[in-house]
């Protein structure tokens, strides 16, 4: 009947392309952060693991990953942190209605953060020793099959036994204080696939005076 | 002894087969709390109002026992019937609730005289007052409190007093099992529904996310899931909680958090609270401890910062102290808040209250 289809207009085809692209797939990190990862957002079904020294920031680092996926609508939840300090992550802008937290997992961390996996988008988990090495296959798989990040909060690298997509440590902080703890300045070292040849060294501001995430000069 | 105004559902007093009494008397509560806000259960079927401040609002007590039957008994459908009582002390007044009776203040002593002494829920002391001829309540008031602790004991005094009217709380009236079993029905149910997302919608995403949880915590238990909930505040454990998931808290949204509060404690906050008070020991360099002065100022300048295990750390440098006195109409609290920056570079957030330090955060 018709000769020629008519042409959609290109916005909406953009916007009713049935297939998901490729930024889909990821999930937005906060600006000071975007240095560190390869695609320049968490990709989902992958693993961060974030590692640094007792009091360095790593916890910090750990919740400031959580920012821009859950101001942007996704789902997170904190598994293991029996202490976590809510207002820290209101000041580094967690949108905390898109939180929850399971700060007493009972031994059974592994198995909440596989059931979390079927419904939260990014899980932040603090195992609370040494992972072996089949719960860790048995969790990556878990969370490529759901499309979930899985960030891994410990002190040393070696407690989490597989190669993740991202690691991230913090290897230097120093905080600057004048008449209060004003803002901490840390270098986080970023090794994974996608980042070729040397480590990537970012300075941050974690946190800044306000409690924000910054990039440090 | 405070008149009490009690409610009685007797088909929602003992939990059938099918188990939804609790249910539906949680509903009877809900009801109560809005005429009342003092409404409070005592037992499955049984709730408790202090009768003052509602009899006063609704024009006499008779008035209000009247409204509350009326608004009470439609949510128990044809079949449920409700009774109502008053009298001074709990024991009277859930007996007054048995009768539906007003009983006349001051004459709850003679509303108990006639009443079995059974009701005092101890079969032994009953049986045994029923040897003696003391079947009533009134004949057990009657006997001397130093007669009856010689010959019955400590347990039956208390319900000696109870008979006598001078005290309403007989023990194993209140069913706290049920109680605690009440609590988790009124805040599991209702507000799981109004866990709501942005702009109160509930998108796709939000109803993964509840069912999963809802998974987590058959696994867990209940409240082993929580959600952060911001409030007013200076400190940083004052600010923030944690509470379970879909309870009553965690619906309502935080108001006054973006409010600015004087003397509030310098942003960054820490990363790390911890849930239980750790207490540290906080030296100079002379190894003495350091204390806060009324005034608010150190007594010298801190060196050494011990927690209870691990190795002491060197003190690089100390903000604050911010003193804090709270609250000085009711259950005041003194306490004083320090930054200190330990040469490793940890950074802590102490507390000195009731003359100890504390630790009150990392920034981790």
């Amino acid at each position: 009947m018709f000769a020629s289809r008519p042409e959609l207009p290109a916005a909406l085809a953009t916007a009713i392309r049935p297939t998901a692209p490729a930024s889909s797939r990821l999930l937005p990190v906060a600006e000071p952060l975007i240095s560190l990862f390869p695609d320049g957002a968490l990709r989902r079904g992958g693993t961060v693991v974030v590692t640094g020294s007792a009091g360095w920031g790593a916890t910090s680092l750990g919740l400031a990953l959580l920012t821009a996926a859950s101001t942007s609508g996704h789902w997170c939840a904190a598994v293991g942190l029996d202490d976590p300090g809510v207002v820290a992550m209101a000041e580094l802008g967690v949108d905390l209605r898109r939180v929850v937290f399971v700060p007493r997992p009972r031994g059974a961390w592994a198995a909440a953060t596989a059931e979390l996996f079927e419904g939260v988008d990014v899980v932040l988990a603090r195992p609370p020793a040494r992972v072996a090495h089949t719960a860790a296959r048995r969790l990556l798989a878990r969370a490529r099959d759901r499309a979930a990040v899985l960030i891994v909060l410990t002190e040393h690298r070696d407690d989490w036994p597989v190669p993740s997509e991202l690691a991230l440590e913090v290897t230097e902080a120093a905080w600057h204080a004048s008449g209060r703890l004003v803002n901490r300045r840390a270098v986080v070292r970023a090794v994974g696939r996608g980042i070729t040849g040397r480590p990537r060294y970012v300075s941050l501001w974690l946190p800044g005076p306000e409690g924000a995430v910054g990039v440090a000069c | 002894m405070v008149r009490l105004v009690v409610l009685w559902c007797p088909t929602l007093s003992r939990e059938g087969p099918r188990g939804e009494e609790p249910r539906r008397f949680a509903k009877v509560l809900d009801a109560a709390v809005e005429l009342a806000p003092f409404a409070r259960p005592v037992r499955l079927g049984v709730l408790a109002i202090p009768s003052k401040g509602p009899s006063r609002f609704f024009g006499g007590e008779a008035a209000f026992a009247e409204h509350l039957g009326g608004v009470v008994g439609p949510l128990l459908g044809g079949a449920g019937r409700v009774c109502v009582g008053a009298a001074e002390g709990l024991f009277a007044a859930v007996l007054a609730a048995r009768a539906a009776v007003l009983v006349a203040p001051g004459e709850t002593g003679t509303f108990l005289a006639p009443w079995s002494i059974a009701t005092l829920r101890d079969p032994d002391l009953a049986a045994a007052c029923q040897r003696l001829g003391l079947h009533t309540l009134g004949r057990f008031a009657g006997l001397e409190e130093a007669r009856v602790l010689e010959r019955f004991g400590l347990d039956a005094v208390r319900r000696h007093r109870v008979a006598r009217g001078v005290d309403g709380e007989l023990p194993g009236l209140r069913d706290y099992a049920a109680l605690r079993r009440l609590d988790a029905v009124r805040h599991r149910d209702e507000p799981r529904e109004v866990q709501r997302g942005f702009f109160g919608e509930r998108g796709g995403a939000d109803v993964r996310a509840a069912a999963a949880v809802h998974r987590l915590e058959q696994r867990l238990g209940q409240g082993a899931v929580t959600v952060a909930r911001l409030g007013g505040g200076r400190t940083p454990d004052d600010r923030a909680a944690l509470v379970p998931w879909g309870s009553v808290d965690a619906a309502s949204e935080a108001r006054d958090h973006v409010a600015p509060w004087p003397g509030r404690l310098p942003s960054p906050s820490p990363a790390s609270i911890p849930s239980r008070p750790l207490a540290v020991a906080l030296l100079d360099e002379g190894g003495h401890r350091v204390t806060v002065s009324g005034t608010g100022l150190l007594s010298a300048v801190p060196a050494r910062l011990e927690f209870e295990a691990g190795r002491p750390r060197l003190v690089a440098a100390h903000c604050g102290p911010w003193p804090m006195a709270e609250r000085w109409w009711g259950v005041s609290r003194r306490r004083a808040h320090l930054q200190v920056l330990c040469s490793d570079g940890l950074a802590v957030l102490l507390r000195a209250e009731r003359s100890r330090w504390w630790l009150s955060g990392i920034y981790d």
